[in-house]
């Protein structure tokens, strides 16, 4: 029972942690720290998926939302440009 | 401050539709009958009194994923083929520019501690995926698992070493889509294998067909040896481990040599 909860409590948290990753990264300006708050995301979504006994989707989504997408971001990132501009003056 | 009121606002928005799925739940809750499909599938995914039903492989993941709805993750990998082809098409005049520019290798990268540890880690990163990938009828894992792991140490390659180094180490466009192309063809001739058996023998077979069915005696063999293999899942992982992983660098390898705007 202990047990049980405390599984639960760790979802319930990492699921808030995952809400509050998602904000940070949609709001950023700075789109590398966007990329980052995006991957804790992921990470967060992976322990759950773990915590709700899918390790096959753990698989999956271990190296593609944590390694090859913020990978490909960043490099495009590098080539584009590193600050979002604003709605109002952009 | 104002970002702190906003999470505050969105966290007790989600809390609040976790609190009402959670009153929710008390009356409406799927009955028994929805588990028949899945307490079916778990009956039979590995059990050699029913020869006619089992797939031979203790995970279910990949026999869902490979036997029982095998057609629909053929279809899936056709998909993931064809967006590489338009990237490909789109591609095509930057690619060939870029691969012009001259880079003086040993200058180019990061620092030596850390091309020094990606030259240890990758070999690791390919040998865990390729692990995923072959043990994926009989631990959690598959074909597209395998491969996005080891696409994973390209990635890593191309950001600490260069583009051009895995380009000078044979790793080019062309021959991963080579490799890409034997694995399609690999996934073809496996869906068709047991056809092509009963072809050869004179009986009645399916397409996609694996292990022997009530009216179609012919199956693949589930071992060889004494080594489980669950008929074409093993086959069917194999090929989809190199063409996902060898897919995967074709779409890095053409991103990084497209150059970005003159700044």
């Amino acid at each position: 029972m202990v047990a049980e909860t405390t599984v639960y409590f760790i979802m319930a948290i990492s699921s808030l942690i995952s809400v509050v990753a998602t904000y940070l990264a949609i709001v950023e300006k700075d789109l590398v720290k966007a990329v980052i708050y995006s991957a804790i995301q992921s990470a967060m979504y992976a322990l759950l998926y773990y915590l709700l006994m899918a390790p096959d989707i753990v698989l999956v989504y271990l190296p593609v939302a944590v390694g090859l997408i913020p990978g490909v971001l960043l490099v495009l990132i590098g080539k584009t440009e590193r600050w979002e501009k604003d709605a109002k003056s952009g | 401050m104002q970002r702190a009121v906003e999470v505050i606002v969105i966290m007790s928005l989600v809390l609040a539709i976790a609190l009402l799925l959670l009153l929710a739940s008390e009356y409406l809750l799927p009955g028994e009958s929805v588990r028949l499909l899945a307490s079916f599938y778990l009956y039979t995914t590995y059990n050699p009194s029913l020869p006619n039903y089992t797939v031979n492989s203790p995970e279910a993941v990949t026999a869902i994923v490979w036997d029982y709805r095998g057609l629909d993750t053929l279809f899936e990998t056709a998909v993931f083929y064809l967006a590489l082809i338009a990237g490909l098409a789109l591609a095509r005049r930057l690619y060939e520019e870029g691969l012009r520019e001259d880079v003086d290798l040993s200058k180019s990268g990061l620092s030596l501690i850390v091309k020094t540890v990606t030259r240890l880690t990758s070999p690791m990163i390919i040998a865990v995926g390729a692990s995923i990938a072959l043990h994926g009828h009989l631990t959690p894992g598959g074909g597209f698992q395998g491969g996005a792991t080891i696409a994973v140490a390209p990635m890593i390659l191309i950001v600490v070493f260069s583009t051009l180094f895995l380009i000078k180490h044979g790793v080019t466009s062309d021959r991963m889509l080579v490799i890409r192309s034997l694995g399609l063809i690999g996934i073809g001739l496996t869906a068709i294998l047991a056809l092509l058996m009963g072809l050869v023998i004179g009986k009645f077979a399916y397409v996609f067909q694996n292990m022997p069915k009530l009216n179609s005696p012919i199956g693949v063999p589930a071992t060889i040896g004494n080594i489980l293999i669950s008929g074409t899942l093993w086959f069917f992982n194999l090929f989809e481990m190199f063409a996902v992983a060898a897919g995967f660098v074709i779409a890095f390898i053409i991103l990084m040599l497209v150059k970005g705007g003159e700044k």
